[in-house]
């Protein structure tokens, strides 16, 4: 068992798995656009906001699901979301341009995050809901308000430093929010304010997966929600942020395996599974292992809509009831702000490779055309192996004329791969195109079904949610990825540039 | 027997021979070592003892609080010994998931501190975990504490090895068992009972049990977690083996149910992964042997874990007039009456309007003159019958009008002539523009 390959092999549902069941559309995508190149999925994220409205009908709550722009850039998936009953969550001037743009009125428009006097100006003129960090933003936006005669703007009290009863839980400080204890400052400001801000809610965003703070910082809002009352204002909204996870992995068992291998190989008991013994957070202090595993936790049983599902249905720490049923019984709607969980299975990365170099440790090193940026996993501690889509479809093994391996001409020789006719897996180490040491794609030893060839792609799976364009930059001038968005249509697979993308067919008429 | 001190009482626990019925194993004799019968109620007693006797004094005369990082058992011992000696206690823990622990360590007047969840947004470069973070608190100077440092404390391991191993060794009449059977935890218990049965007899074989990585057993760690404890050294084992949530479970039942013993699910798992490692040894056996597992604590303060794994096993028989019960037939023929009409119901007739909400909800609006049954309460006095007199008309009302149509369809079948449920509930009241008080 300790031998055998340590896969951790990418859920695909069944859109993504048919997509790379279409090896030759998607080589010829890259030999047109070039590698890497981002393949979006705008109907599966409409599929997400499904599931996370069915959460909310099943609980009677009424409530808005708002997509969390940053998690990606293109333009195929807000178009698409036009078109569903989704909302969208803005974080900057741009994103907030971008959504208006493509087709989102103001109405359904969320300001979050830090805001600039451009933004800020823009999401109140536009009739946005602000996402309010604190006091001071609020004076801002009343400002505004008044010195040009707009309409009042909705605000949401962004809170934090939520307490708990009970046992006292130390919480990951947060830059935003207020906190609790200083919700009377935000009602000062609201109170001189009546004419040019709306308060309709309070939220919280919590950087955590625990299912247990967030049920504090829910009943918290609850609460907060009272003193509002109290204060005379008719809130009706309590907005729990994002942060639902995805499950990444097909297999629970290939997660507990690698990370129980990764802990052995850190305590020196196995040879290293990661390029310069890389513990991934975790080391050894005198025999005893230390620190934290900085990985996302990429294997989860309960994620996205389903893990929304289990947050309403846990009974309020002091109030005692289901958080869904005391919304529901305060007659409160529910906003939610998922972004990595509505892009879940959204879009993958394709990089082509361009060189497979065996070195002396048994492991070859696999040189992309793409760069730790085009494809984050790395960066957000995500751990999946790639899929290996062969260039020749004949059996592995067999030697591939040389010179039909792409169009670029980056042709590496044929047949360097391990050990001579090795058709088995293989362990190898995915670099990156940069001209740096550092540029790997993962640190990860990746194990792969078959050894791949240059010419071949690799396919990142579920790259949409933060991992496809969050850190892609123009470093040392290497392309940047283009987008394309496919859907199928009458069993067949359609893509446009994703800047083309509209949620219509060239007719005119709505996508079949 | 006598004693001047609770803490005398700790230690001395009794070794009970388990019915061969019971394990099936022909040619070992498997005892279980009782430490639940520690004085307030686990093996961990020995370990907080140990760590605390000799520096109580210095530490009450220099206003130290205890500190530990624990989730259960040696928080609860700790925090009865810091009380005895009039100290406070403070436990620190991210692993504390059980709440009937987590009640009774904040009845002992213990302070708990709970440690954040993993991050959805990592910061790879962010590689301290928040427990080392909290010893590098503990650690600087001017602080106040005792820290007991149970995973990494040597007499933590000491505990046992002069105590709990030496009385097995007596127990069974100077010799030592062939098999020693621990879950992992602090490796405390393991490592110090090893240490004294091999200087005894070093061919005793040494069986640790960790936790299925997926699973949570309280109390064990998993094989990775085993890792992160200073106490914990690999040569002490010949085996590791793993036990799931639901073999602890098993064996515990088996122990609760068969052999007289009010185990936990650690002791539990401790059962189950001794029997199962025993079984395939036995067979190649001709002569008797002899095993020993640790029953650690007991089985009061899981309940709650057996209910959220277990029900079934919780079961209770249907009750009478219960909404479970009724057929979609019943609820759909249910009275139901909206807004307008209710309104004017509400003024000729003056039912009673009964909002099946919580508390909570209801205090911030209510509809005029309603009472309050949150529906817990209201399925609970139903069980006993009609709860008002039949020429009494009622209106039914929650949030959107579901529960209340189950409730009047219920008081229908138990006689009740006029009781009706407010179509769409207090929402739809709300969204017609219908009065809502808050009083």
């Amino acid at each position: 068992m300790r031998d055998d390959p340590l896969y951790l092999e990418p859920r695909l549902d069944p859109r993504t798995a048919a997509l790379l069941d279409s090896a030759p559309l998607l080589h010829t995508l890259v030999d047109a656009l070039g590698s890497p190149l981002n393949v979006l999925l705008p109907d599966r994220t409409a599929d997400n906001v499904r599931r996370f409205r069915a959460v909310l009908d099943h609980h009677r709550l009424a409530g808005r699901i708002f997509f969390a722009h940053k998690a990606n850039r293109s333009s195929s998936l807000v178009r698409r979301l036009t078109t569903t009953d989704a909302d969208i969550d803005v974080a900057s001037l741009d994103e907030l341009r971008h959504a208006l743009g493509s087709g989102f009125t103001g109405s359904r428009i969320m300001a979050t995050g830090p805001k600039d006097p451009a933004f800020l100006w823009l999401a109140v003129r536009g009739g946005a809901c602000l996402n309010a960090d604190g006091p001071a933003e609020l004076e801002r936006a009343a400002a505004l308000v008044r010195a040009h005669g707009l309409p009042r703007v909705r605000v949401l009290l962004r809170l934090s430093g939520f307490e708990t009863s009970g046992t006292r839980r130390l919480m990951r400080e947060s830059r935003f929010g207020t906190p609790v204890k200083s919700l009377h400052r935000l009602l000062d400001v609201l109170a001189r304010h009546r004419d040019e801000l709306e308060p309709i809610g309070v939220g919280y965003h919590l950087d955590t997966t625990s299912l247990d703070e967030k049920a504090a910082a829910l009943e918290g809002c609850l609460r907060a929600m009272e003193e509002l009352r109290v204060h005379g204002f008719r809130p009706r909204v309590i907005d729990v942020g994002g942060g639902f996870g995805v499950n990444y992995l097909a297999y629970a068992a290939q997660w507990e395996r690698w990370t129980t291998e990764l802990t052995a190989a850190v305590m020196g008991s196995r040879p290293p599974l990661t390029r310069g013994g890389h513990g991934y957070g975790l080391r050894v202090e005198n025999g005893t292992l230390k620190g934290g595993l900085s990985l996302y936790p990429a294997h989860r049983p309960t994620a996205g809509a389903a893990y929304l599902d289990e947050l309403l249905s846990l009974p309020a720490p002091s109030l005692g009831r289901p958080l869904g049923t005391l919304l529901l019984e305060s007659l409160y709607d529910l906003y939610v702000e998922p972004g990595r969980a509505l892009a879940d299975q959204s879009g993958l990365t394709l990089g082509r490779v361009l060189e497979v170099r065996p070195t002396d440790s048994g492991e070859s090193t696999v040189r992309l055309a793409m760069n730790a940026g085009d494809v984050g996993l790395e960066d957000h501690g995500v751990l999946m192996d790639p899929v290996v889509l062969p260039r020749d479809p004949a059996p592995p093994g067999a030697q591939g004329p040389v010179g039909q391996v792409g169009p670029v001409g980056q042709v590496g020789p044929v047949g360097q791969v391990g050990p001579v006719g090795q058709v088995g897996p293989v362990a190898v180490h995915l670099m990156g195109n940069l001209c740096l040491e550092a540029d790997l794609i993962t640190r990860r030893t990746v194990f792969l079904p078959r050894p791949p060839r240059p010419g071949d792609l690799l396919a990142f799976a579920n790259t949409a949610g933060y991992c496809m364009d969050f850190g892609a930059t123009h470093a040392q001038q290497q392309p940047l990825a283009r987008k394309v968005a496919v859907h199928e249509e009458a069993g067949r697979w359609r893509w446009c540039l994703d800047e083309e993308y509209w949620p219509f067919d060239r007719t005119g008429e709505p996508q079949g | 027997m006598r004693y001047d001190n609770i803490t005398d009482a700790i230690g001395d626990t009794p070794l009970v021979r388990i019915d061969p019925e019971v394990h099936g194993l022909r040619h070992i004799d498997l005892y279980a070592k009782l430490e639940m019968l520690n004085p307030f109620g686990s093996l961990k007693d020995r370990a907080a003892w140990s760590m605390t006797r000799r520096e109580l004094a210095g530490a009450k005369e220099r206003g130290e609080t205890i500190v530990e990082l624990s989730s259960g058992n040696t928080a609860k011992a700790l925090a009865l010994i810091a009380g005895l000696h009039g100290l406070p206690f403070k436990s620190v823990t991210n692993r504390m998931r059980i709440p009937e622990i987590k009640d009774l360590l904040l009845l002992l007047g213990a302070e708990i501190e709970e440690l954040p969840g993993r991050s959805e947004c990592l910061d790879p470069t962010d590689t301290d975990d928040p427990l080392t973070l909290f010893h590098q608190r503990l650690s600087r100077p001017g602080g106040a504490h005792l820290h007991t440092d149970q995973y990494f404390n040597a007499l933590n391991t000491e505990a046992h090895a002069t105590g709990t191993g030496p009385e097995i060794i007596a127990d069974l009449d100077g010799r030592a068992p062939d098999w020693f059977i621990a879950c992992v935890g602090t490796a405390g218990s393991s490592t110090g009972v090893a240490r004294a049965l091999r200087a005894h007899d070093p061919a005793v074989r040494v069986v640790g049990l960790v936790g299925r990585k997926a699973d949570f057993i309280p109390g064990i760690r998993t094989v990775d977690e085993v890792q992160e404890v200073g106490i914990f050294d690999p040569a002490t084992y010949d085996t590791l083996e793993a036990v799931g949530a639901d073999e602890a479970i098993d064996g515990m039942l088996t122990l609760l149910r068969r052999c007289g013993l009010l185990a936990g699910p650690t002791s539990g798992a401790a059962y189950f992964g001794g029997v199962r490692h025993l079984r395939a040894l036995d067979a190649e056996l001709t002569e008797r042997r002899t095993a020993v597992f640790i029953v650690c604590d007991r089985v009061e303060s899981y309940l709650d874990y057996v209910r959220q794994r277990r029900p079934d096993l919780l079961g209770r028989p249907p009750v009478k007039n219960s909404v479970a019960t009724l057929t979609d037939t019943e609820v759909r023929s249910a009275a139901v009456v909206d807004v307008e009409d209710a309104q004017k119901w509400i003024a000729a007739q003056r039912p009673l309007v009964i909002d099946l909400r919580g508390p909570f909800a209801y205090a911030a609006l209510h509809i005029d003159g309603s009472v309050n049954i949150v529906d817990e309460l209201f399925e609970e006095l139903l069980r006993g019958g009609l709860p008002f007199g039949k020429r009494q008309p009622v209106l039914l009302a929650c949030p959107v009008g579901e529960k209340s149509a189950r409730y009047a369809a219920l008081l229908t079948r138990m006689g009740h002539p006029d009781v009706r449920s407010l179509a769409g509930g207090i929402i739809a009241w709300r969204d017609a523009g219908a009065p809502l008080v808050r009083d």
